[in-house]
């Protein structure tokens, strides 16, 4: 690590063992109600670029044996120095190998595609890629899409800004190829929803 | 990386490399003596002192293959100085520089004393304070130290002695 890099550190976790727990907490319970959204406990120093709850999903998340890959503007900034200094995680420079992907809000263009990304084997679908993708807000009020699948009990509504356009057909594909198929976290500053490949998303006048 | 300890680097190239080096392997009563009023600062962790296992590799007679010698126990910690003046507001913490410590074995007051000692010594002015009271001491003792294993390992060195075979002997024998 740069020297420079290291003078503009931040700590991580207040305290790691409750930090970690709690995040942790917050993954499972986003991925087992999928479309919940799960506010963040931000007991920890932060990065200034990146949002804080995609950073503090991947600090709990991550460690030595797992590859993470970033996009460009968040490798650059000190949010990949401080994830690397706190986890010890491998960054990785092609999308398709690594196991967790942060991707920076407002460069969707840049994006890959996620039928690009590791998609594990029917022998061993534990090995896909988990997608943490910064988005501009969360609403469970405006229902521009319906979730469907297991976890919700009927039907779960969600609206979602910020997301590449074509979205919801790269989730449709996604879906399709279960067991197959990446599983997907959409974050904001502060809150965190799960999308797990087994979640349908249909228009809202479709449902 | 690989790096020789024992033999003494003709021109260090990096002093924070050799500072770093030489806290490591202080004893604690000089590092407490030599940071003084120091070792009392509650520091600004980044990364509380924890304890580990590190392999260590060498490389035979210094430049062959790379082969693993062995686990070895390592504490490490990174921390930030507390400002100096305690109204200083937040974005100036970032401009308190920030130690690093990696020590053999499991003392965390030895990584913690020696990243705080890391971080006082990249300011020039602490810089010219602590380099008479703190390295001075040290590298006369880590000297001390080399002298005595030296001086240890001369008691038990050999010198043999070939005795050259007479020449003139050997050639009465064949005349007779």
């Amino acid at each position: 690590m740069k020297a420079q890099a290291m003078q503009s550190m931040v700590a991580g976790f207040d305290n790691e063992a409750f930090g970690s727990q709690a995040v942790f907490r917050v993954a499972l319970q986003a991925l087992s109600h999928p479309g919940q959204i799960i506010t963040m406990p931000m007991d920890a120093q932060l990065p200034q670029h990146g949002h804080g709850a995609a950073a503090l999903l991947l600090l709990g998340l991550l460690d030595a044996d797992t590859t993470v890959w970033m996009s460009e503007s968040l490798a650059q900034s000190d949010a990949a120095a401080w994830l690397r200094f706190h986890t010890g995680c491998p960054c990785v420079s092609d999308p398709h190998e690594a196991q967790f992907l942060w991707l920076a809000h407002g460069q969707a263009s840049n994006w890959p595609a996620l039928a690009s990304l590791r998609q594990g084997s029917d022998a061993y679908p534990d090995q896909s890629a988990t997608c943490v993708i910064e988005v501009q807000s969360l609403q469970t009020s405006a229902p521009a899409w319906v979730l469907q699948g297991p976890g919700i009990a009927t039907q779960q509504t969600l609206q979602v800004q910020g997301l590449a356009s074509d979205f919801q057909a790269q989730w449709a594909d996604n879906h399709g190829r279960f067991p197959q198929g990446v599983d997907v976290f959409l974050a904001t500053p502060t809150q965190v929803v799960g999308l797990p490949r087994t979640t349908r998303i249909l228009n809202s006048q479709e449902a | 990386m690989l790096q020789s300890f024992d033999k003494p680097a003709t021109a260090p190239a990096n002093p924070r490399a050799e500072w770093m080096a030489l806290l490591a392997r202080a004893p604690l009563p000089l590092l407490e003596q030599g940071l003084a009023d120091h070792t009392q600062s509650t520091p600004q962790w980044l990364r509380r002192p924890e304890t580990g296992l590190m392999m260590v590799q060498g490389r035979v007679g210094g430049a062959g293959e790379k082969f693993n010698l062995g686990e070895m126990t390592v504490t490490r910690c990174a921390l930030r100085l507390a400002p100096a003046a305690p109204a200083t507001p937040d974005p100036a913490l970032k401009d308190t520089p920030v130690g690093v410590a990696y020590v053999m074995g499991r003392n965390h007051r030895h990584a913690q004393l020696a990243a705080v000692a890391d971080a006082l010594l990249q300011t020039p002015a602490e810089w010219a304070v602590l380099e008479q009271r703190l390295l001075a001491p040290l590298r006369a003792h880590v000297q001390a130290g080399q002298t005595r294993r030296h001086a240890q390992a001369q008691t038990t060195k050999v010198d043999f002695l070939t005795v050259a075979r007479e020449a003139s002997g050997g050639d009465e024998e064949e005349t007779s």
